[in-house]
């Protein structure tokens, strides 16, 4: 582990949430630059997230990011690591689109004059100069999530963490972000249901009920996830309670 | 209140904030120092004409922006023609709207952002007594970004209600937005802790 501490780790990590187990104790060494989480809903893809960025803290076992543990070192966390929310709206804490960008650079230590030339210079160099001064309650669904795309790449974290990034856009939409995230130079961890959003990815690990079903090349993992949920869909999905 | 702000280009935008405060600071000083009722109305007309660089539509809006004040207006005219004093209650209510006209000009032609630095810079010279000034920025920004959240979230409650309710909704929803303002607190502090180490 003290080795090449570039990737994530997680060693017999598992997290319960009032008394329910969301994920069970887990194993994984993640490098690939491409990794894909697939899942239904509630099969504890988001918590597995939200504990690799280090916003919860496992119940039991350990989460190292690059060697340190992301929950603990904050300051290290966000260094290392941006995530992207699902609802652009959870995420977003600002009225205006360039205080929203300008936050997280603040946060790291630049004066507000830098961090708010900054955020105009990103604006600029993706053809938005003019989003600078908007109210964010102004912008589209996918304008926000853009924004807050823009706002994880301003920190140039070196792991970006994407729940659904697609999820709920319209087309254009979906294939302007997708091809976005294909240039960024940064290791991606995709999060999503549907396996046609995570094309080109390295890896692919299958989540079912908090345990990894499968762990491998896309090639070998999607086709058999389909199937499956073809197989449930065709039954009566979705009658089951969690216990 | 909060986000009047006109989206807008005129020349009041562009005059700084702090000049735009230190004015609107001074109109009041300077109203509150003479009972002359026809001084009093002269500067609420002058602040009605203050809004010809926004257009006539805005001009002939000022009313109605202002109709919100007419219970303070029929309280305090009502008390001063009791006590047989009705040139003072006039006063004060040509000394309320002429302010309320000011304010809300100031607000229509003034970003949060410029307001927020102007306080910022009053403030400054209270952090090392230990007023948190960035904090309490903070907490103001995230104030104007939560408001139109909120308001979006109880009409949103009120659609769900009304798509399967004849009735009213009333009081019903004020649990149901109370416990949605405690959710989006959940989301706002993860998304805090994503971004900052020290908040």
């Amino acid at each position: 582990m003290s080795t090449a501490s570039t990737g994530i780790k997680l060693q017999a990590a598992g997290v319960a949430l009032g008394g329910r187990v969301i994920l069970h104790p887990l194993t994984l060494d993640l490098s690939e630059r491409r990794i894909g989480v697939l899942g239904r809903n509630g099969s504890g893809k988001t918590t597995l997230l939200r504990l690799i960025a280090g916003l919860i803290a496992p119940e039991q076992g350990i989460v190292r990011v690059e060697g340190f543990d992301p929950f603990v070192d904050r300051t290290a966390a966000l260094a290392a690591l941006g995530i992207l929310f699902q609802n652009p709206d959870h995420q977003i804490l600002f009225p205006t689109v360039e205080e929203e960008l300008a936050f997280g650079l603040v946060q790291s230590g630049l004066p507000q004059s830098q961090a708010l030339a900054r955020a105009h210079a990103a604006l600029a160099a993706e053809g938005r100069a003019h989003w600078a001064k908007v109210p964010v309650s102004t912008l589209s669904q996918g304008q926000r999530h853009y924004l807050c795309l823009l706002a994880v790449i301003l920190m140039e974290p070196r792991t970006i963490l994407l729940d659904e990034p697609l999820a709920g856009l319209d087309l254009p939409t979906q294939l302007r972000l997708a091809r976005r995230f294909e240039v960024l130079p940064q290791r991606l961890i995709t999060i999503a249901h549907d396996p046609t959003s995570l094309k080109g990815v390295d890896r692919v690990l299958w989540l079912e009920a908090g345990q990894i079903v499968a762990d491998g090349p896309p090639d070998e993992i999607i086709p058999a996830f389909t199937a499956e949920m073809a197989r449930i869909g065709a039954r009566d999905a979705d009658a089951d309670l969690a216990d | 209140m909060l986000t009047l702000i006109l989206p807008t280009d005129t020349a009041l935008h562009r005059l700084p904030a702090g000049a735009k405060l230190a004015v609107l600071a001074g109109f009041g000083i300077a109203i509150g120092a003479t009972s002359h009722l026809l001084l009093l109305a002269m500067a609420f007309a002058l602040v009605w004409a203050a809004y010809l660089p926004l257009g006539f539509a805005e001009v002939a809006r000022l009313p109605r922006r202002l109709w919100p004040l007419w219970p303070f207006v029929v309280v305090i005219g009502g008390w001063h023609l009791l006590r047989g004093t009705p040139e003072v209650g006039l006063a004060a209510i040509l000394r309320m709207l002429a302010v309320f006209a000011a304010a809300t000009l100031l607000l229509l032609t003034t970003r949060f952002d410029q307001l927020l630095a102007v306080f910022t810079t009053i403030m400054r010279p209270f952090s090392p007594l230990g007023l948190p000034v960035a904090r309490i920025a903070l907490a103001l920004a995230m104030t104007v970004r939560f408001v139109p959240v909120l308001a979006a979230r109880a009409e949103d409650l009120a659609f769900a209600w009304r798509a399967r309710s004849p009735r009213k909704p009333r009081h019903r929803l004020l649990t149901p937005l109370a416990l949605a303002a405690l959710d989006e607190a959940d989301h706002a502090a993860e998304a805090l802790r994503a971004r900052s180490a020290s908040v």
